[in-house]
């Protein structure tokens, strides 16, 4: 009985929480005409799609904000490797200040941070390209993949390695058949915020590229003025997200 | 011999290699974050054209402050930083009570609004509750203005959407079975449900509820997109004042930008490090 009204419970609240407001996003997005006060479009289509993809800016700044994605949480993810090791252990004083030290990014306003640094990089030609904006990125991205990375290099681990290295496994064989299974979960945790952080960045998207629109920058002006591409524009914005739903739901599962 | 001489050299290199390890990521935000600030704070002392032959120059610093518009900014960022860390802690409480004796499928579930980005949480905010938006058309009208409302109600809404996940995980680790046990040791001693509640419940999540409460109010002191999708057209918030400012005349606005800007960040660390101060004075 008890088992059968959790799921019930759960899919309630996944419901309430999520399906019933995304589920306007949809309608809107192929809401061709949409008068005030019907509760359903007048005539469906993809006129959304359309206009939002009329010339290539909108498909350009989807692939630009992959890339940054993908360039910052993979710098990330090698900074906060080696890092995270050093932070699992070692004298807690030492741990702290550096934790907070490491942290203090998240703090700030993005928008803050990227005029701040675009005062250099517009210096340096660094200013509206990928690299210059996946550098901002990684200001506040590499907080977050470290914070999810330190409680994977856990004793259980490190105990597992060392009797893997007195077995005389070599250090490549031991990062391939020991660390990495050990931590896959949560370095898979970790890359995925990772990216959603970057994916999602706004003010420091716009103070470091301004001239090179990454997706969420083309996706607000058309808020205000045309709701239905602002809604086609939305979905793809959200599809990382909805994946990374997927996947934790599946995690979820699997753990009940 | 051979593992004593492993011995010495692990007991020699023990603190170097961490070192090693830690200073790529230190080195990185040293650069990043530090040259950030420096960058801001450069831009908010450059002197104003043909201002005379001095390098730097306080005038962005006075024009900001005597501006009446960056004032009600200023003001109008922390009430909603107050108003929406508050109202976030209360539902997180309320949440994290009812769900502490649930499965993780439950709190998962209640924990994926930490995946949707806060430009979505707005777009779905006005699509809901923007003048004829679906709200308005299933209810005829909305008793309160929410988007664009001068009171700042759409951005608080979006900001507990987000946030109060995150304040719900926070409350769930500490009410795990230690805090059980002591319950019920409590409880079996002859205190009454709302004695537990005062004396033993609340004395371990006030001060987690208060730290987080904290990060959420640092965030929301720099809310950019939210205000610009959903806030009032007046006041701005400390970031849509220093986009204004550069979007109104590029040149000098740049100043008062970063000065705004650095005001913002300095109050985000200050609430941050005040949060940490308290998160310490635990363990004593």
């Amino acid at each position: 009985m008890v088992e059968r009204r959790l799921p019930r419970t759960v899919g309630t609240v996944a419901v309430l929480l999520f399906a019933a407001p995304l589920a306007v996003l949809v309608v809107q997005a192929f809401a061709e005409v949409w008068r005030y006060p019907a509760l359903l479009p007048q005539r469906w289509g993809l006129r959304g799609f359309e206009v939002a993809f009329e010339g290539d800016q909108a498909l350009q700044a989807t692939l630009d904000s992959f890339e940054v994605a993908l360039i910052s949480t993979a710098a990330a993810i090698l900074l906060a490797w080696p890092a995270a090791r050093a932070l699992a252990r070692g004298p807690a004083r030492l741990r702290t200040a550096a934790i907070v030290f490491l942290a203090l990014p998240l703090l700030v306003p993005p928008l803050a941070t990227g005029t701040g640094l675009a005062e250099w990089f517009i210096r340096l030609g660094l200013a509206d390209t990928r690299v210059g904006v996946a550098l901002a990125h990684l200001t506040v991205v590499l907080p977050y993949v470290l914070l999810v990375l330190i409680p994977g290099f856990n004793p259980r681990l490190r105990e597992l390695e060392e009797m893997a290295a007195s077995l005389g496994m070599g250090p490549v064989r031991r990062l391939v058949s020991v660390t990495l299974p050990g931590i896959r979960a949560v370095l898979a945790a970790a890359a995925l915020l990772g990216f959603l952080v970057s994916w999602s960045q706004y003010g420091s998207s716009l103070a470091v590229g301004g001239g090179l629109p990454m997706l969420p920058l083309t996706l607000l002006p058309f808020v205000g003025s045309d709701p239905n591409v602002a809604a086609a524009l939305s979905l793809l914005f959200l599809a990382p997200a909805v994946l990374a739903l997927l996947l934790a739901s599946r995690a979820a599962r699997e753990a009940l | 011999m051979r593992s004593a001489a492993a011995t010495a050299r692990g007991a020699t290199r023990r603190v170097p290699p961490d070192l090693l390890r830690l200073a790529p990521a230190l080195l990185v935000t040293t650069l990043l974050f530090g040259g950030a600030l420096l960058g801001a704070l450069k831009q908010s002392v450059e002197p104003p054209l043909g201002g005379g032959p001095s390098t730097w120059s306080l005038a962005s610093w006075r024009a900001v402050f005597a501006d009446p518009t960056f004032l009600d900014a200023l003001w109008f960022s922390i009430r909603l930083a107050v108003i929406s860390s508050l109202a976030a802690a209360l539902i997180a409480l309320v949440l994290a009570t009812l769900l502490r004796s649930r499965g993780p499928a439950l709190k998962t579930t209640f924990s994926l609004p930490v995946t949707v980005p806060h430009l979505i949480v707005a777009v779905l905010a006005v699509a809901w509750l923007a003048p004829g938006g679906i709200a308005e058309r299933a209810l005829g009208s909305l008793p309160i203005g929410v988007v664009h409302a001068q009171s700042g109600l759409g951005i608080v809404l979006v900001y507990v959407y987000k946030e109060t996940p995150f304040l719900v995980l926070l409350l769930l680790s500490v009410m795990g079975r230690t805090l059980r046990r002591r319950e019920e040791a409590s409880a079996v001693l002859g205190a009454s449900p709302s004695q537990v509640l005062r004396w033993v419940v609340w004395p371990a999540v006030r001060r987690p509820l208060a730290v987080g409460s904290m990060i959420v109010g640092a965030f929301v002191l720099g809310a950019f997109e939210v205000p610009l999708v959903l806030g009032p057209n007046y006041p701005p918030t400390l970031a849509t004042y220093a986009y204004q400012a550069t979007q109104t005349s590029p040149l000098s606005g740049q100043g008062k930008a970063a000065a705004s800007l650095l005001v913002a960040a300095a109050a985000a660390i200050a609430l941050g490090l005040a949060a940490l101060a308290l998160a310490r004075t635990e363990d004593g």
